[in-house]
């Protein structure tokens, strides 16, 4: 989920910007720090919208910046376990699917798409279902549930973050509308037999 | 009220500050002077360096 946080920091100002408006300034710097940087308590860092009060300066001892102490917005993805996502898929190998959640990529395995074979289509670009014959191909939204999250602070690239589609209400948007059209029909039958009665 | 700083106090604010200046902060007062602590040193003199000392 998206969350828009209050956060405190020390801004380090470098001396070569000083003349320049603070607030600008300290935006500026926070931007270029935490922007998708990840923290593994916050989340990932996706703007730094306000800097809402800017403290007393301070110097240190050998360095010539001043450290500031900063109230500011930011907007943060925080990713949770058993967390619901629409997102997109941007590729797929042999091995499962890359679907896209906005800031950051997950990972579909082949295992976790559904309880049939899965079929690697390398020329259509599709993973196809062996039985019921669905398929995810490249660019369709897809509901997934997060299952494995391993967050690398320090390099956000090589963070792993796991989804599963083997359960009902996940799946592509074709499944989930097929899903909800079969579902319909059965209601109806069911309700034509009451009527018959 | 002007505050009245030890030397030891002076020696830390004019050091703070040319180290700003040679780290390539703007100036503060108009000057032909090149090394960052005369520089630093004259705006003290100036009393123009917006740098206080906090006391414990």
């Amino acid at each position: 989920m998206y969350y828009k946080m209050q956060l405190a920091d020390k801004v380090r100002v470098p001396p070569h910007r000083l003349g320049e408006d603070l607030t600008r300034v300290i935006l500026d710097v926070l931007q270029e720090h935490l922007e998708g940087s990840i923290d593994k308590e916050i989340g990932i860092f996706i703007a730094i919208t306000k800097v809402q009060k800017i403290g007393e300066g301070e110097i240190v001892p050998g360095d010539g910046a001043v450290y500031y102490d900063v109230d500011f917005e930011a907007v943060v993805l925080r990713l949770a376990l058993q967390e619901v996502l629409e997102g997109l898929v941007v590729e797929t190998t042999s091995f499962g699917a890359f679907v896209s959640l906005g800031p950051i990529d997950a990972m579909l395995h082949v295992s976790q798409i559904s309880d049939e074979y899965i079929n690697y289509d390398e020329k259509n670009a599709r993973l196809i279902c062996q039985e019921s014959k669905r398929f995810i191909g490249v660019g369709e939204p897809v509901r997934v549930r997060v299952v494995t999250l391993s967050l690398n602070e320090r390099e956000p690239r090589d963070s792993k973050i796991g989804l599963t589609m083997r359960q009902s209400g996940l799946g592509t948007a074709r499944w989930l509308e097929e899903d909800m059209l079969k579902e319909k029909e059965k209601e109806k039958e069911r309700g034509g037999e009451r009527g018959g009665r | 009220m002007k505050e009245t700083y030890t030397r030891y106090e002076r020696a830390r604010i004019i050091g703070a500050r040319a180290l700003q200046i040679s780290m390539g902060a703007p100036l503060l007062i108009r000057t032909s002077k090149i090394d960052p602590l005369e520089i630093a040193l004259e705006e003290f003199q100036q009393n123009v360096i917006p740098i206080t000392v906090k006391r414990k």
